[in-house]
């Protein structure tokens, strides 16, 4: 799975789906990829699709908390999509899972932020 | 007894994270991994080798990082060292959440990832001598998982 980052607007949120492996290096590309969309767009929900995942670490918990924080100060909210049970467990052992809920589906997320 | 075995050392930069996370998940290969176990391997491998290239090492690239693996029937043991700056209070170093580093935005996770995902889990560190990180891991393979499924 080759790695890469994909963002997308809808309304007045970002899809941010990230494939492959999210490790230390990668995540200092993306931060700067998605803080860019961020400021371009101002948005006020961000749902990362990680269906594609294949590798997540406390780097890649950093950069969606990180996130999380900077929604949570514009009174926005985050959500994260297409977890593996492993990815699922990574999130739930990390403490993320306590601040971030998980959706079905963008269409659930959507849904409920009621965008 | 050792079935199989492998060492690697590498210089101690981030990029070096998938090289020594391809290793490890090529050295049990033949044990057949269940996609859960890949994943979970490569995240213990991860956050060991990135502790020792960003705290260890301060992210000096001169410096190595060195990972060394046993398999015996179905359980990898694990050890990743540096020879870096060492920790000063391990039980510290061990609280969810703590960071010397809060600028990095790695949610001071590491070790208790580390932890969690493994079977066993020891670390000793000295100052100004480096810190070794040992886990042991059960290899699950996919088709004993298929059988036990089957089974139940």
């Amino acid at each position: 799975m080759e790695n890469k980052i994909k963002i997308s607007k809808f309304d007045d949120g970002l899809v941010i789906k990230i494939s492959g492996d999210l490790d230390s290096y990668k995540t200092l590309s993306y931060k700067t990829k998605i803080l860019q969309a961020m400021e371009k767009n101002e948005p006020l929900f961000l749902l990362f699709d990680l269906k594609d995942l294949t590798f997540l670490d406390s780097a890649g918990i950093g950069l969606i908390l990180g996130r999380y924080n900077d929604i949570k100060r514009v009174g926005g909210q985050v959500g994260l999509v297409g977890l593996s049970s492993y990815a699922a467990k990574i999130v739930k052992i990390s403490g993320l899972s306590s601040v971030i809920k998980t959706y079905k589906s963008v269409a659930q997320f959507k849904k409920e932020v009621r965008v | 007894m050792v079935t199989n075995s492998m060492e690697l050392r590498f210089k101690a930069t981030l990029k070096n994270e998938s090289l020594a996370r391809t290793a490890v998940i090529s050295f049990i290969e033949s044990l057949h991994p269940t996609a859960e176990i890949v994943g979970e391997l490569k995240t213990i491998v991860s956050e060991a080798v990135s502790n020792a290239i960003i705290h260890g090492y301060h992210l000096d690239a001169s410096k190595d990082v060195y990972v060394k693996g046993d398999i015996e029937d179905d359980v990898l043991s694990l050890i990743i060292s540096d020879y870096g700056q060492g920790i000063k209070d391990i039980d510290l170093a061990l609280t969810p959440h703590y960071t010397t580093r809060p600028d990095l935005e790695r949610a001071g996770m590491g070790l208790t990832i580390i932890e969690s995902l493994s079977d066993s889990f020891k670390i000793r560190s000295v100052i100004n001598m480096g810190t070794r990180v040992m886990v042991t891991k059960k290899i699950v393979s996919a088709e004993e998982k298929v059988t036990d499924d089957v089974g139940q």
